[in-house]
């Protein structure tokens, strides 16, 4: 006993110094390099970056190529993200590249998209509210109950009573079934918030990862089954419902490829970032009428891709590592994920 | 002699059990009323909105209550002990020292375990009332590393408090309060599912820390 005592005290001890002292180090001398915001510019054909000076005062604005460009050129070069300032001054142009613009369609066409592996890797409650789609109304309305996939089906519970809607849970499980929903659900993909324009209710991958798109239109089912590419298997979903409505999801594959899923059409497209893997990387898209600027960081790389908004191909790429110096030793978190288990890096 | 020892430890802490059973159940009635306060005004789907879209949980009132709780179980139950030097007695009875110790402890760890038991059951008769199982045990599971640091308190303050010599008992100190800050890393839901078989395994474990202190004790050792 008196052994297993000394032992068990000493590897406490060991342990947290191995925890302790690098954290000190790391909370008084680590530092890391400032990211610069860095956004593909249509008008120069480049990726432009604000920097805060060197000296601390002000903020430096410039191309990749060294151009440095002052804060209304700036502005001038991305007209699609400075939209409102460009309205204020009244230089808002009436074409870019040839497409006549406005600020009405500039807004409906921006969209800003992210996605951080803490989320993804986090727990999930496995509850979810199926809003109605075409309420006919303006502002989405909170549905009163939820559901939960089982391996029998979906179950709707009614927050009043906290009983299961057995009707309503037959309703959509026959729906599915009969689509060829096999369940479980591997993956459920929504974004159950009334703050946004319109609801397109849930994307899910069944247990033989086929793709199927469920929603509630006038309290009924829709459910509609998605062909995918042959060799195309699912791994991760995002639906997207931004304001131009083109895009229904963003998905990855277990090959860590991203593709774009579209409105109405429901086809599958590629796109030119070569790998994102949502379970460790952090992604930033910035959409707008011409081009997407996505940023993936993974680890101490940041990559930058400007793809074409029209056929998301790959216009330019830029690779950006970052600088970081971290003591290693045992943390209990991590930027990856929301749980606190003790791990070496 | 272990019906005699636990009617010992029994008459030390009885009247500090029943303050803190009384104490912890009032806080957790306290809890479960803001509960159906907000059920009462803005409904039961205000509960549920408010969970799954920002990972609420409304018991945050408690994350202390257990490690004060089994902090303070242990300074009744061992500090006059020390003070007026029955461990020495305690381990002059008839059987093996390790097993009084022991003993004396376990009592201690029973009273906490019926303590969080019963606050575990009566918010889980609450809740269940009220919130899918998924969303009960989003919040239980929540709490449960809070209740495990109460056990670990304990534990580590009945180490430092068998510890004769007081710079021994600064340094156990520092250590012990490392030990319980891993409990509270994260006020993330269930961010220490993961962990929770290993920490639960641990808490149970430090329970011999305290020989120890008795060991040292024993021989001799003291300011």
């Amino acid at each position: 006993m008196k052994r297993f005592s000394q032992l068990l005290l000493s590897v406490t001890i060991l342990f947290l110094l191995l925890w302790q002292l690098p954290w000190c180090y790391n909370f008084f001398a680590s530092s890391s390099d400032r990211t610069p915001f860095t956004i593909y510019s249509t008008l120069v054909g480049d990726f432009v970056q604000t920097l805060p000076n060197q000296n601390g005062k002000g903020v430096v604005r410039h191309d990749l190529s060294g151009k440095v460009y002052t804060e209304s050129e700036f502005d001038s070069i991305l007209p699609m993200f400075y939209v409102r300032q460009l309205v204020v001054d009244e230089r808002f142009p009436d074409t870019i590249c040839g497409v006549s613009v406005n600020p009405r369609l500039a807004q409906m066409e921006n969209f800003t998209f992210r996605s951080t592996p803490s989320e993804i890797n986090s727990v999930k409650i496995g509850l979810y509210p199926l809003m109605e789609s075409l309420s006919g109304r303006v502002d989405l309305k909170m549905p009163n109950d939820v559901f939960r996939i089982t391996s029998e089906g979906l179950e709707f519970i009614d927050i009043q009573s906290n009983l299961i809607n057995q009707s309503k849970s037959i309703l959509f499980t026959e729906a599915l079934k009969r689509k060829g929903f096999l369940f479980p659900a591997i993956e459920i993909a929504g974004n159950p918030t009334v703050r946004k324009d319109y609801d397109e209710g849930y994307l899910l991958l069944d247990s033989k990862k086929q793709l199927f798109h469920l929603k509630r239109m006038r309290g009924r089912p829709f459910v509609r089954q998605i062909e995918l590419p042959q060799d195309l298997v699912l791994k991760h979903l995002f639906i997207t419902e931004f304001k131009n409505r083109r895009t229904l999801a963003f998905m990855t594959d277990v090959k860590n490829q991203f593709y774009v899923l579209k409105a109405k059409s429901y086809e599958v497209e590629p796109t030119g970032i070569s790998s994102f893997n949502p379970e460790t990387d952090d992604l930033m898209i910035f959409g707008d009428l011409f081009n997407w600027t996505v940023k993936i960081a993974h680890l101490n790389m940041e990559t930058f891709y400007a793809l074409k908004a029209s056929d998301y191909s790959l216009v330019k790429c830029y690779k950006r590592e970052v600088y970081s110096h971290y003591m290693p030793g045992i943390h209990f978190s991590s930027f990856l994920d929301n749980d606190i288990f003790p791990r070496i890096n | 002699m272990n019906t005699a020892l636990f009617y010992k430890e029994w008459i030390k802490v009885r009247w500090y059990f029943l303050l803190s059973v009384i104490a912890t159940l009032g806080l957790s009635g306290y809890t479960m009323l803001r509960i159906n306060r907000v059920v009462n005004h803005k409904g039961v789907e205000h509960v549920w909105e408010v969970m799954l879209q920002r990972d609420a949980i409304f018991i945050d009132l408690l994350q202390y209550m257990p490690l004060i709780v089994g902090l303070l179980m242990a300074i009744v139950q061992f500090v006059p002990e020390v003070q007026r030097k029955c461990l020495k007695l305690t381990l002059h009875l008839p059987q093996k020292e390790i097993r009084s110790v022991i003993m004396m402890m376990l009592v201690g760890l029973l009273l906490l375990l019926i303590e969080f038991a019963s606050t575990f059951i009566f918010m889980d008769i609450y809740l269940d009332s009220i919130l899918a199982s998924e969303l009960k045990w989003h919040i239980l599971l929540t709490a449960l590393p809070w209740y495990l640091a109460g056990i670990a308190a304990y534990f580590l303050i009945a180490w430092i408090c068998f510890e004769p010599v007081w710079k021994m008992r600064v340094f156990n100190l520092v250590i012990a309060l490392l030990i319980l800050r891993v409990f509270f890393l994260s006020d993330a839901p269930e961010a220490y599912n993961k962990f929770l078989p290993y920490m639960g395994l641990y808490t149970l474990v430090i329970i011999c820390f305290s020989w120890l202190s008795v060991l040292r004790f024993k021989s001799g050792k003291q300011d």
